[in-house]
């Protein structure tokens, strides 16, 4: 015998200093915001909360982006097209989506992030990149 | 096996929202506070074991996005999950790796963000056909049990409010604790909001968002790296079959606990509880429980708990102080609970206890509770080595 | 000592989460919620330790032998345990809040060694103690689960 059903969960999550950061950024600035590694130096994008490389806690604030380079993509039939890329200034890539406009993606192409217009802090303020000099 | 021993701990502020810091940020928080009191740099640590039960934050994988926190880049690094024990059990599976010679030094990091969460929802998503259609989570499993207790052994309300009132006049001491009310009297206990017959607010452990941890070290670091290091002389843990209503597993008995410590004060050589050890750090997420497992540690005989808790023999000033730390009453973030435990019975040996200090304490308890289904027995020295 | 400079607000996400789940429930479960549905409740009874098992299951944890002798267990027994509860859990099978106050008990079942957790009719505390008789409400149409007995209540 089976049974099944579906259950709701109450969630939330505090994003913390360094997230809170750059999603305040992006809604009220349009700026991407990673931090510099305490420890290493490297600039974090997504920004923490602690650097992959030498496990420190990210710093200060440093402006990243818009323009940014494709590092690997993959599409998802129905889903678009996901994609690391590296923000100019950083040393770690972003997981986001590649917009309509790029209709070859290939390795080191040059991309530049586009923003959303309503803006809520947090990731999806930044819809997606497009390839360098397709507008928007 | 080799002997092991606690060089550092670290907790942090524990609190019912800490929207100050994310997940990762509030396990890093505890594992710099334990690295920096043992004096090891992050680099120094062979493995990481993180404490935590899925679903209580509403987050896949805590261990995945909080292992960075706790240092683990790089290492050899897992987390142990048994329920409330989770922690306790932990800093077992780590006193193993090093007793076992895998591992020299290793950090165990128990955390929770009940306020991000919905851990009694958690705790309802038991069995599909037993439990889910009737369960009422930890609160209710506990309300069950204890009328059991009471009636058997004709403990009171008031003797309860008694272990309520110590727990959070020993919390005012402790500036790592949640609840830091103060003197409560027995009034105010029996005249807070009845919850679950008949367990009142103010019996009951609030819900806390926090973490704690623990650099555990091999018997030639240990002797290196730290004055007055403490010495497992024994970790214990026993599972049972989870249905509550399997009567064997009342609070009046809890066996699990029962015969976790009698095993642990046999390897520890502990003849007599009471007079034998000089602290406890015991897992009362219910002033109830408190009494009920005075029995099951051994502290007393059938029905004798209430009345340690009327001649204060388990206050800061009586023959073994329970709880200095406030205790789960005054501080549950669950996940770290454990830890906290044998922190703070750590804490007691290494004699950095500050205003909660037991002056001279060689010899502490600390216990884990998860659900019905695990219990761990924790008993650490200031001497011992051999053992 | 956390990330870098303070940020100037502190963003939090709310994702509620919807989340399906099935479960299977094995042949002494099947046996037990088909006898619900007859209004028949059976348990388990190990040949080692000779414990009646209510909820049948089919291994004794304590003798670790495999179960197969079902006998028959009275839709009467005893309360073993009870409390009432005010907190508005939610439903594990849905997520919604239960309406507040109810009754919950610890009930051994005539012919039963183990205890069932289960609901009850009475929110009174004042009329509830270890040791009353209790017996099965059941529900109109069963329908093979747990909850075809609504809650036990006191029998007159």
């Amino acid at each position: 015998m089976i049974v099944a059903g579906r259950v709701q969960i109450p969630f939330r999550y505090a994003a913390g200093a360094a997230a809170s950061r750059f999603g305040v950024g992006l809604r009220d600035e349009r700026r991407i915001l990673g931090a510099r590694c305490g420890g290493c130096g490297r600039v974090l994008c997504p920004p923490g909360p602690f650097c992959g490389r030498c496990g420190a806690a990210a710093g200060d604030p440093v402006a990243v982006g818009p323009g940014a380079t494709l590092v690997a993509w993959t599409e998802l039939p129905g889903r678009g097209t996901f994609a690391l890329v590296r923000l100019d200034g950083a040393d770690g890539a972003l997981v986001h989506r590649l917009l309509e406009a790029v209709p070859e993606p290939r390795a080191g192409m040059r991309l530049r992030a586009r923003f959303a217009s309503e803006r809520h802090g947090d990731i999806r303020d930044i819809e997606g990149f497009a390839a360098e000099g397709a507008g928007g | 096996m080799s002997a092991t021993a606690i060089i550092g701990t670290g907790q942090t502020r524990h609190s019912s929202r800490r929207d100050d810091v994310s997940q990762p940020e509030l396990v890093r928080e505890a594992a710099e506070a334990a690295l920096a009191d043992a004096a090891v740099r992050p680099g120094d640590l062979d493995a990481v074991l993180v404490a935590n039960m899925e679903l209580f934050e509403g987050r896949a994988l805590p261990e995945l996005w909080t292992g960075a926190g706790a240092f683990a880049t790089g290492k050899p690094c897992m987390k142990v999950a048994t329920g409330g024990t989770s922690g306790t059990s932990g800093c077992i599976a780590a006193f193993h790796q090093v007793a076992a010679g895998l591992f020299d030094l290793v950090l165990v990091v128990g955390f929770e963000k009940h306020s991000e969460g919905h851990a009694q929802t958690g705790m309802a998503l038991t069995d599909p056909f037993w439990d889910r259609a009737v369960a009422s989570g930890a609160l209710g499993n506990f309300a069950l049990s204890i009328s059991q207790y009471v009636a058997e052994r004709g403990v009171s309300a008031e003797q309860a409010a008694l272990v309520a009132v110590k727990a959070r006049r020993n919390a005012a001491r402790n500036p790592h604790a949640h609840l830091r009310m103060g003197e409560l009297t027995v009034a105010e206990v029996l005249s807070s909001k009845m919850l679950a017959d008949p367990v009142r607010l103010l019996d009951m452990c609030p819900q806390s968002d926090g973490a704690c941890a623990i650099v555990v070290a091999s018997a030639a670091v240990a002797r290196r790296r730290c004055r007055r290091p403490a010495w497992v002389l024994a970790a214990e843990t026993r599972h049972e079959q989870p249905y509550i209503g399997d009567i064997d597993r009342r609070l009046v008995t809890m066996r699990t606990l029962r015969d976790a410590a009698r095993a642990a004060y046999r390897r520890a050589g502990i003849g007599e509880p009471l007079a034998d050890l000089d602290v406890a750090e015991i897992y009362e997420p219910v002033s109830y429980a408190e009494l009920a497992w005075y029995e099951a540690l051994g502290f007393c005989g059938p029905g004798e708990a209430g009345r340690l808790a009327e001649e204060g023999v388990t206050a800061m000033d009586g023959a073994l102080p329970v709880n200095p730390s406030g205790g789960v009453l005054s501080s549950n973030p669950v996940g770290a609970s454990g830890v906290i435990r044998v922190a703070e019975a750590a804490l007691q040996i290494h004699g950095r206890g500050g205003e909660r200090q037991v002056e001279g304490a060689s010899r502490a308890l600390a216990t884990g509770y998860g659900v019905y289904a695990w219990a761990d027995a924790v008993v650490l020295g200031a001497e011992g080595e051999a053992a | 000592m956390t990330a870098g400079a303070v940020a100037s607000e502190l963003l939090e996400v709310a994702c509620p989460m919807d989340l399906g789940w099935r479960y299977a429930s094995g042949a002494a479960m099947e046996r037990f919620l088909a006898g619900l549905r007859e209004r028949r409740i059976e348990a388990l009874r190990c040949g080692g330790c000779g414990r009646r098992y209510l909820p049948p299951r089919p291994l004794c944890g304590e003798c670790r032998l495999p179960l197969d002798d079902w006998v028959p267990v009275a839709a009467e027994g005893t309360l073993e345990a009870w409390s009432i509860y005010h907190l508005p859990i939610l439903d594990g099978r849905t997520g919604e809040p239960r309406p507040t106050p109810y009754g919950i008990g610890l009930v051994r079942l005539d012919g039963a060694d183990t205890t069932l957790n289960h609901l009850l009719a009475e929110t009174d505390p004042g009329r509830l103690r270890i040791g009353l008789r209790v017996r099965a409400v059941w529900r109109e149409e069963l329908r093979g689960a747990l909850d075809d007995i609504l809650h036990f209540e006191v029998a007159p």
